[in-house]
């Protein structure tokens, strides 16, 4: 038997969007790896770098945030600010030397299940494809 | 030493004190080494006889206006020093009229050690583009020349070139060696939380375990802390008893700042800072 490499991906989800979604994928049994740990938060405003940066931390392979569509945003401008602060933390991590591709920003909206189950497909796959990260010892 | 310089800061500093105008004056005296300086905080107005002001002067006494808050205090400030103003008065954490700036000219500081001044110029003081502190009462000495570099991050552009990995390797060894002493939060004008996260027990976002990957998720959030509102003064790196390069994570938010949203810190105390803003039309690379 081989045992395949699951990367673990942890998920922040906003509430009124993107957790809605998810929830559509799942009530409309679609298909998606099982790889991710949701974490609902009322906006994606909410998450904290410090949130992703402890993601890291303490081991996971991938983050995502995801939140409403720019406009969309249940507190109106909760995920403009979400917008600016993760386009700086990626590049910071990248930097450091967690890849890039290990932090994605999504926005998926309430109806967007399909969305919200393909995108967790290609970023699983993409994860698998860089291959595990111990802890904080390699990106 | 520029005596005219100097005697010009000792002579409104006695002003200043003798006309009550401020309750103290901090400048900077020399060290008991006879060679560097030392922050030296004035309330006799015979004791401006010690101020002094040279090549070794690196403190950033912007720092200590966060101590006298509602005390009305003059303060000696360099051309870098003094985006620090700025910055304190964008986030209201002072108040103008407390303030009375003794702007000073800046040839440029010289890295010391104890008792010992070389002839090398700080990596910020050779791409430092200010003639003149951004914001001043006085100016002691006028306006200076500066033969300034251009500024192309190259320390930064180098280190981007590099794998991932690379960056992963260099990282945690540097951050293997931070005692986290935290003086790099102690001296910097940017960090005044009443509890800064690293001491926030509940939730306890950093251990207070001293390995690696602690130090790493430190100086992470630190510098992150730091993205849009670090002004460059270098302190953090200058009191770091390790030597961990801070400046590469410091200019590159600060690089990115640039290019991203067109903002450095410091220049203008009304300018919104980048995470206090938006625009809804802007694209970022993760929605491309
Ligand atoms: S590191 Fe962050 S939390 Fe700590 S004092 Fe600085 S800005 Fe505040
Ligand atoms: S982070 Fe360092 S360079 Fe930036 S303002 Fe603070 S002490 Fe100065
Ligand atoms: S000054 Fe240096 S050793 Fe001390 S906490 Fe900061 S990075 Fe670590
Ligand atoms: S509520 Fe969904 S992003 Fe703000």
């Amino acid at each position: 038997m081989k045992s395949e490499y699951q990367p673990k991906v942890i998920g922040f989800l906003c509430n009124w969007c993107s957790y809605a979604g998810a929830d559509m994928a799942g009530t409309s049994r679609m298909r998606y790896p099982q790889n991710i740990r949701i974490i609902r938060v009322p906006c994606s405003g909410r998450v904290d770098p410090l949130f992703v940066v402890k993601c890291f931390q303490r081991g996971a392979d991938g983050v995502l945030v995801s939140g409403c569509h720019p406009g969309d945003c249940h507190y109106t401008e909760g995920n403009y600010h979400t917008r600016r602060r993760f386009a700086l933390l990626r590049e910071f991590l990248d930097y450091l030397g967690i890849a890039k591709e290990r932090m994605r920003v999504e926005w998926v909206s309430a109806s967007e299940g399909q969305k919200f189950a393909d995108l967790l497909s290609d970023f699983t796959a993409e994860l698998a494809g860089l291959g595990p990260r111990s802890k904080i010892l390699d990106g | 030493m520029d005596k005219e310089l100097i005697q010009q800061i000792r002579d409104k500093a006695r002003n200043l004190l003798e006309e009550g105008t401020v309750e103290g004056v901090i400048g900077y005296e020399r060290a008991s080494d006879g060679v560097t300086s030392r922050p030296l905080f004035v309330y006799n107005p015979s004791d401006t006889e010690r101020l002094i002001y040279d090549e070794t002067c690196a403190h950033n006494l912007v720092k200590y206006l966060l101590d006298k808050k509602g005390k009305k205090m003059a303060v000696v400030v360099k051309p870098c020093d003094s985006r620090a103003i700025n910055l304190l008065l964008n986030e209201g954490q002072i108040e103008r009229d407390n303030v009375f700036i003794i702007g000073v000219g800046c040839p440029g500081m010289v890295e010391t050690n104890w008792n010992h001044k070389s002839e090398t110029l700080q990596a910020k003081c050779r791409t430092c583009q200010l003639s003149k502190p951004v914001v001043y009462d006085f100016l002691a000495g006028g306006e200076i020349e500066r033969q300034a570099e251009e500024e192309t991050y190259s320390d930064i552009t180098e280190e981007e070139a590099k794998s991932v990995a690379t960056r992963r390797g260099f990282w945690l060894e540097q951050f293997g060696h931070c005692i986290r002493c935290y003086a790099c939060r102690q001296v910097c004008p940017g960090c005044y939380c009443p509890v800064c996260f690293a001491e926030r027990l509940d939730p306890l976002w950093l251990g207070i375990r001293i390995a690696p990957e602690e130090n790493d998720m430190w100086q992470t959030i630190r510098s992150f802390h730091l993205a849009g509102r670090c002004i460059g003064c270098n302190e953090c790196e200058r009191v770091c008893p390790v030597g961990i390069p801070l400046s590469l994570l410091n200019r590159k938010l600060e690089k990115d700042v640039k290019e991203l949203f067109a903002f450095q810190a410091g220049l203008d105390p009304e300018e919104k800072p980048p995470f206090a803003t938006f625009k809804k039309e802007e694209v970022m690379e993760f929605e491309k």
